[in-house]
């Protein structure tokens, strides 16, 4: 196994609500990011899967629990030393049009963040900014155009480059994809895979889409309400996934070589809603394997196989 | 339903947005048109249901429905026929929704402009298409305002009111891109349903193959506003004509497929 980076340990966030409730968004998470490896997170909207990212990156602080950078924690980072340590991580957001602001060139975007860290001189600002175009597979001439004159995949892109620039050990991205066409989608991922193997980066990548994920991230987590309910590797989990949940995403997923005569499979109720979660399983009111014990007991992430962690009581602990 | 050799323009721009599209429906059958953004497939379905905007009209060949062609129809000719016979769902049913009005008030106003009816009436109509929906207590919900719905919720809403005269021709503007996977599912489940209940014709336009492939009898490709590929499903799927419909169809991640670390 690779260098552990980023590891967070029974992180829990938990927002007021109103009347006095407390909305759960993250319950007792623990999840590590390796160097030059992807973890992917899986989930539905709402499931607190950007909530976990936030934490990582600094822009909120967990209600209980700790993150861990290279085993220091990054919690009680202030002022210079905050900013400082911001440089290590870097985020690649959605929609790359709201991402940048329209005014600015996209060498200004680029090397934004090395002027801020007084990394280059103004003067170099165009030289830089094409080294990383071309990096991204853009054109170096790009360097003097504004946002609005590229398409979405290539300004994806620029988004990338943006978040390159400080090299940071680990680049975080919030559905960098799910804005972009397929054959785009497809592009940027392979980018992003040629980046990962040249320069060692761990991503942290965040999708809604199980198919896509598990095509490229080492290792991937499902959310559901605030809780991982499992962990395995990516290569394993179109075969080995165990979690009722997990198998109900990939359930639903709309696949080319799938029997066309078959209804699609499906949960038919809705997830409930964050301030009223259930006691036991969080999953018991889809679930169609739901027992008596679910209903009381919350289940605990079990180790199943190497690498492969289940929150469900269908499963046993396996030693070793 | 038949659109013929259409081109659709945009205000003064010389070169037509859309050129030369093609397409016959017979009842109960669904078609779905696939393409990226910017591919002109959502302008189609504008066209065919009167609603360009900005300017936007079809500049060559005829969109005809049961027969009659609809390019020369006055305003008041329009509105008998959306809603009753055609109808739309939108990639945002809450969108459409106006959001300080709860759900109730829209849906009995919607009603009664299409057909004479008592409020009373309206109403139990509406709390029926809603719990036809499977949307748990239809009553609840008329009482509702949109930001208390969910995003599947409020898509259900969006279809039920397209649904509630059982249109004979349905339109889907890209209607689960919004959605996560298992409320797409869910929701193009319930549109297959309709087809098989009410023999509704559907128009799908979406960008996601896998939901065309699974919904449609027909499919269509566009790109850059040309239609680059049409024919029935499995003549798309494993006989593609045109590399643009090879490069998208190996484009789409598949559970257990290739690779990229």
């Amino acid at each position: 196994m690779s260098e552990l980076i980023l590891e967070a340990k029974h992180v829990t966030k938990k927002y007021p609500a109103s009347g006095g409730r407390t909305l759960i968004a993250n319950n007792d998470i623990n999840l590590s990011i390796y160097k030059g490896r992807t973890l992917g997170i899986v989930g539905e909207s709402g499931c607190g899967k950007s909530t976990f990212m936030r934490m990582a990156i600094s822009l909120e602080t967990p209600t209980e629990g700790d993150i861990l950078f290279h085993g220091k924690s990054i919690l009680g980072l202030k002022g210079e030393e905050l900013r400082q340590h911001r440089q290590n991580i870097q985020m690649v957001f959605q929609d790359p049009t709201a991402a940048f602001n329209p005014k600015m060139k996209i060498m200004d975007i680029i090397c934004e963040p090395l002027l801020n860290f007084k990394r280059i001189k103004k003067s170099e600002k165009e030289e830089v900014a094409r080294k990383y175009l071309e990096l991204v597979e853009l054109p170096g001439d790009f360097a003097k155009r504004y946002p609005h004159n590229m398409s979405g995949g290539q300004r994806q892109r620029v988004g990338i480059a943006r978040a390159l620039t400080l090299e940071p050990e680990i680049i975080l991205c919030d559905e960098a994809t799910s804005a972009l066409d397929v054959s785009v989608q497809k592009n940027i991922i392979e980018l992003l895979v040629k980046l990962q193997k040249e320069k060692d980066i761990a991503f942290g990548f965040i999708c809604h889409d199980m198919a896509l994920v598990q095509s490229f991230a080492h290792q991937v987590a499902v959310m559901y309400l605030g809780n991982i309910v499992e962990v395995l590797p990516g290569s394993s989990v179109a075969e080995d996934s165990k979690h009722p949940y997990t198998q109900a995403l990939i359930g639903s997923i709309f696949d080319l070589n799938m029997d066309f005569s078959k209804p699609i499979e499906s949960i038919d109720s809705e997830a409930p809603s964050p301030l009223d979660v259930p006691v036991g399983c969080p999953f018991q009111n889809r679930c169609d394997r739901c027992k008596e014990i679910c209903k009381k007991e919350r289940p605990t992430l079990k180790k199943v196989a190497e690498n492969h962690q289940v929150a469900c009581h269908l499963y046993q602990e396996v030693e070793g | 339903m038949s659109i013929q050799d259409v081109s659709i323009t945009y205000g003064k721009n010389p070169a037509p947005t859309v050129e030369g599209v093609n397409l016959e429906m017979k009842q109960g059958e669904i078609v779905s048109i696939v393409g990226e953004s910017g591919s002109g497939k959502s302008t189609v379905i504008r066209a065919v249901l009167g609603c360009l905007p900005g300017g936007g009209y079809v500049s060559k060949g005829d969109i005809q429905f049961e027969g009659k062609s609809l390019l020369g129809y006055s305003q008041e000719e329009w509105r008998k026929l959306r809603g009753t016979e055609i109808s739309m769902i939108f990639q945002d049913s809450g969108a459409m929704i106006n959001p300080i009005r709860r759900i109730g008030a829209q849906y009995v106003e919607y009603i009664r402009t299409h057909e004479k009816m008592s409020k009373k009436d309206a109403w139990d109509k509406g709390v029926e298409m809603l719990e036809k929906m499977r949307l748990p207590s239809g009553d609840n919900i008329m009482r509702s305002y949109p930001f208390q719905l969910s995003g599947g919720m409020r898509q259900r809403v969006g279809i039920a009111m397209a649904m509630t005269f059982q249109p004979k021709l349905l339109l889907g503007d890209e209607p689960t891109s919004a959605l996560d996977v298992t409320t797409q599912a869910q929701i193009v489940r319930q549109m297959m349903e309709l087809r098989d209940q009410y023999n509704t014709s559907i128009i799908v336009v979406t960008h996601n193959i896998g939901v065309a492939a699974y919904m449609a009898d027909k499919i269509i490709v566009m790109k850059n506003g040309r239609v680059v590929d049409a024919g029935d499903r499995e003549q798309i799927l494993h006989h593609p004509s045109d590399a643009y419909t090879k490069n998208l169809l190996e484009s789409v991640p598949a559970m257990g497929g290739y690779r990229f670390v």
